[in-house]
């Protein structure tokens, strides 16, 4: 199988928590014998070079970060340049987010199920998975093990039934918190994560408190 | 007070607003923002307005003046064309550029996570929508982002039924 792996973040690649998930993804897909080919709509100077790759090519891989409860805006604005093809094509797709529970992702898949219509092409499944926020700030090291069972998903991905098979499906974890532990992070969240927070804040220079009120 | 902010080709947020006046001379504060010709950048995701500089976005366009507005009108109306059945990215980048709104912090509500707000007023949020919107979808994410903001949705409107929307304003 041959993937056209596009990294559908605005943000820059060298950035880009989903370029290092595709990065773990595309391990696995090599090591089950297929192959890619992986672009970044970042940089529109290569949506014309994508949206070729996307014309000649038939399994399509678009990876991408939740923004707002959907596709972020400069991703819709690429689709918008899609023209239509037919069901030779499929299209799958990786929804990643900040926020950890499985329901914080639901509204972005709903699109995104209903998107290949659109295009003309067929859906190939949606893989989900919160809990991504802090890749970009880990060390190389860090970085490698929190992506790590991407790299189990591509291998799933090269057998060719897109991201419909139950272990897909399990790969979201939990929908919700259960109780207890969203009391204990909801305390950490008010105590702890505020000091890392503003700690990572003043490695990028910042001294404002994070909830500053500016315009009052 | 009730901000519309029209991204539609035909600037049909004028039309509702007509409607409004007409209805209602001059109790309900509106303001109406055509995003036309000016320059609006998607979020690139920087993650400033959270960790570098709280609550200013580090992207110096037009859109600043409209976020203040957001932030301190009563309720908000996306007025949209549609695409994918979903609202146009000329819309969904007013939209992703909220961000300074919110803070880093989080916090469970109502049993998910959320991330807790800058400012202690929320606006209310709507869409009038023109073309084949998909009315179902949309208004499951015009609540879920109202959730996202602590506040609530005003409901999916087509633009053929604006007048319905009209009456949600006064």
């Amino acid at each position: 199988m041959h993937v056209v792996i596009i990294n559908g973040s605005p943000r820059v690649q060298k950035y880009s928590n989903t370029e290092k998930i595709i990065a773990a993804f595309a391990k696995g897909l090599s090591e089950a014998g297929s192959t890619f080919e992986a672009y970044a709509i970042s940089d529109r100077k290569t949506w014309d070079v994508i949206r070729d790759a996307y014309m000649k090519n038939d399994e399509i891989l678009i990876a991408l970060p939740l923004y707002v409860e959907c596709v972020p805006g400069l991703l819709l604005e690429f689709l918008e340049t899609l023209p239509k093809k037919d069901e030779r094509t499929r299209l799958s797709f990786l929804l990643q987010s900040g926020f950890t529970e499985g329901c914080q992702l639901r509204c972005g898949e709903a699109f995104l199920e209903k998107l290949p219509g659109y295009l003309g092409v067929r859906y190939g499944g949606c893989l989900v998975k919160g809990g991504n926020f802090g890749i970009r700030i880990m060390d190389e090291e860090k970085q490698a093990q929190a992506t790590k069972p991407y790299q189990a998903m591509g291998r799933l991905f090269a057998e060719g039934e897109g991201f419909f098979r139950e272990e897909a499906k399990k790969f979201t974890g939990p929908e919700y918190f259960p109780l207890p532990m969203r009391l204990l992070i909801g305390l950490i969240q008010k105590t702890l994560a505020k000091n890392v927070f503003q700690k990572a804040a003043a490695s990028l220079g910042c001294s404002t408190p994070l909830d500053a009120k500016i315009w009052d | 007070m009730v901000l519309t902010i029209d991204t539609t080709a035909e600037h049909i947020g004028q039309e509702i607003a007509e409607e409004l006046r007409r209805r209602d001379k001059n109790a309900v504060e509106l303001e109406v923002i055509d995003t036309a010709g000016m320059h609006i950048s998607h979020c690139v995701g920087c993650n400033y307005c959270w960790l570098k500089t709280p609550g200013v976005c580090a992207i110096h366009d037009d859109y600043e003046p409209i976020l203040r507005k957001m932030s301190g009108a009563d309720q908000v109306w996306l007025v949209s064309d549609t695409h994918f059945g979903f609202v146009s990215w000329q819309t969904k980048n007013i939209v992703d550029r909220i961000m300074p709104l919110v803070t880093m912090y989080l916090k469970f509500k109502d049993g998910q996570m959320r991330h807790v707000m800058r400012y202690d007023h929320q606006p209310d949020l709507g869409v009038i929508y023109t073309g084949e919107g998909d009315q179902e979808y949309l208004k499951r994410w015009c609540q879920r982002t109202a959730l996202n903001l602590g506040s609530r949705s005003l409901g999916v409107f087509s633009a053929d039924n604006g007048k319905e929307a009209v009456s949600c304003m006064l």
